[in-house]
């Protein structure tokens, strides 16, 4: 009787989930579904009067045959694996670092953590004031240490590694972190088994603790692969996209399409690109940590 | 395990030294920059020591009437804070405790919505909260920062409420409780500090994020992270302005982190990092 009535209340407990539900409903698929439409129209925000024609698939042919796109993508990309291999190996070193037992480790912890919790925007303003042409810091140590100017965010060799930079330096304790979670949630009995039968530390590092941790770097890879590809507000502060288009990410190639050349149909397609690109990082992620989910519940 | 020599010792903390400077580093040239004279500002070589000034500060205040881009922000983060961790904890509470085999589904659902590229919806949230005349108001930040914050809440109270042992929820049951009860007097108050946790990263994140507030607000709603962008004209960088803004933005951002550090990583993965 009392297991009936439990059912019966639970039941009602699913109303708990209609609020949730109605707000994230009103808040992406119904944009999404607005933004769909949109994106076979032809759509000039500054030209309000004039009416949304139905253009059919035309944007999406415009988009695929304009090279400033796959550009675009290209640039996604490439700001992709220079930062998240640097973020790895930097963030693994670290994390055997600070997972030392000695006194003070947790304080310089908590240090690191400051970064990643700060606005993007404050984190650019900052670098922007040290790469700043002319008079920045770098390039004032470099002087000092009589090494020439680096063009730092007007080189259009460099610009694309600068802003890189930065999200190394505001994202390594992030995968430090990570990696470090999950170093200590190991067990150590095999590991130093593996130490007593004389293996040196490389081996146990490559053969055990490494496959051990596969589940966490692969989650930590997709969360930094989801949140790399979104890249905008650092390229808006430091370089605009420029010098010419060599920093020109797909975040920034969909804002300059829509919002500086109003072109909001066309925006709209290529946002649906980018949606499919990320539902594919998602669904992987997704699927990474649902084989991890029965063993936590 | 192994016993640490001195020098061993000696070599971590000299390496943690040096890599925290490095580190470091951006974050005491604009602390001291907000501190320093716009003709100190890019001295060459740099002004290591000077007499810290307040001026960029009362320009911000005076000037720049800062405060009222903080009281924006403030009732925007508020806002979006409460809403997400009341919606949000309500549907953790469900997902955990009904055991219909969908409820994965939907909870993985609610996640992929936090993931999803912000420039990708931007567009029809500006069209659309144009035409319901919400552009430029508290509102329409508040709702689109609940997009993101509800499915944090979610996630993160998930793990909260699992823990919950409901052998009391039960109890309270037997005694003539009905869901809304127990939800509110037993689950909850055990949650609570889960419910802290969510508060903070809910106001931290809508209080840091710049893309939506440009594009859906102007003058009358302008949040702290655009207005330090605004310091920043076709005319000049005040450079002092921006350092001294920054250094207001980022306050709240360290209490924070010395507040909630045990839950960062979790909160930051969606407990996909145990």
């Amino acid at each position: 009787m009392a297991d009936y009535a439990r059912r019966r209340s639970l039941k009602i407990a699913g109303i708990f989930l209609l609020p949730a539900l109605v707000v994230l409903f009103v808040t992406t698929i119904f944009p999404l579904l607005y933004s769909f439409n949109l994106s076979f129209r032809q759509f000039n925000l500054a030209k309000p009067f004039i009416p949304r024609i139905f253009v059919g698939l035309q944007n999406y042919k415009t988009l695929l045959q304009d090279n400033g796109f796959y550009h675009s993508l290209f640039v996604t990309f490439k700001v992709m694996v220079v930062a998240i291999s640097v973020e790895f190996v930097l963030g693994f070193a670290l994390a055997l670092l600070l997972t030392q037992k000695l006194r003070g480790m947790g304080f310089i912890r908590t240090l690191f953590m400051i970064p990643m919790m700060m606005s993007s925007i404050v984190v650019s303003l900052i670098w922007l004031f040290l790469y700043f042409p002319g008079m920045g810091y770098l390039n004032y140590f470099l002087n000092f240490l009589h090494v020439a100017d680096v063009p730092w965010i007007t080189g259009e060799n460099v610009a694309l590694y600068s802003i890189a930079l930065v999200d190394i330096w505001q994202w390594t304790p992030f995968v430090m972190l990570g990696i470090a979670a999950g170093l200590q949630s190991l067990p150590q009995e095999p590991l130093e088994a593996a130490m007593v039968d004389g293996n040196s530390r490389l081996q146990v590092l490559t053969h055990l603790t490494i496959p051990q941790l596969k589940p966490i770097l692969a989650s930590l890879f997709f969360l930094r692969a989801i949140d790399c590809f979104k890249i905008y507000d650092v390229i808006f502060v430091l370089t605009k996209g420029g010098p010419g288009d060599s920093t020109e990410s797909l975040s920034f190639y969909i804002y300059r399409e829509g919002f500086t050349l109003w072109q909001m149909g066309f925006g709209a397609a290529a946002s649906f690109v980018a949606l499919i690109i990320m539902t594919v990082l998602i669904t992987l992620f997704i699927r990474t940590i649902k084989e991890e989910e029965p063993r936590a519940a | 395990m192994d016993r640490k020599t001195p020098l061993e010792k000696a070599l971590i903390y000299l390496t943690a030294l040096v890599v925290g400077v490095i580190f470091l580093f951006p974050l005491y040239i604009a602390l001291s920059s907000a501190f320093k004279p716009d003709i100190d500002m890019f001295a060459r070589p740099p002004v290591w020591i000077f007499r810290p000034i307040w001026d960029n500060f009362i320009a911000l205040f005076t000037v720049r009437r800062f405060q009222d881009n903080i009281w924006n922000s403030t009732v925007v983060a508020t806002g979006s804070t409460v809403l997400s961790v009341f919606v949000g904890s309500l549907a953790a509470y469900a997902l955990t405790r009904l055991k219909h085999p969908r409820m994965k589904d939907v909870a993985f659902w609610i996640l992929s919505i936090r993931m999803f590229p912000p420039i990708a919806v931007v567009i029809p949230y500006y069209i659309l909260l144009r035409d319901i005349g919400l552009l430029d108001t508290p509102w329409a930040l508040i709702l689109v920062y609940s997009t993101g914050n509800i499915p944090l809440t979610v996630w993160l109270m998930r793990g909260f409420f699992q823990g919950v042992p409901e052998s009391l929820e039960e109890a309270a049951q037997v005694d003539g409780h009905g869901v809304w009860a127990i939800f509110w007097r037993v689950a909850l108050p055990l949650a609570a500090p889960g419910l802290a946790v969510c508060a903070m990263f809910c106001f931290i994140f809508s209080w840091n994020e710049f893309l939506f507030a440009f594009m859906l607000t102007s003058s009358k709603t302008q949040t702290v992270t655009v207005a330090v962008m605004s310091f920043w004209s076709s005319d000049a960088i005040e450079w002092g302005r921006i350092m001294a803004g920054s250094i207001v933005i980022v306050i709240p951002v360290i209490i924070f982190v010395f507040a909630c550090q045990r839950f960062l990583v979790k909160g930051l993965t969606m407990g996909s990092v145990k």
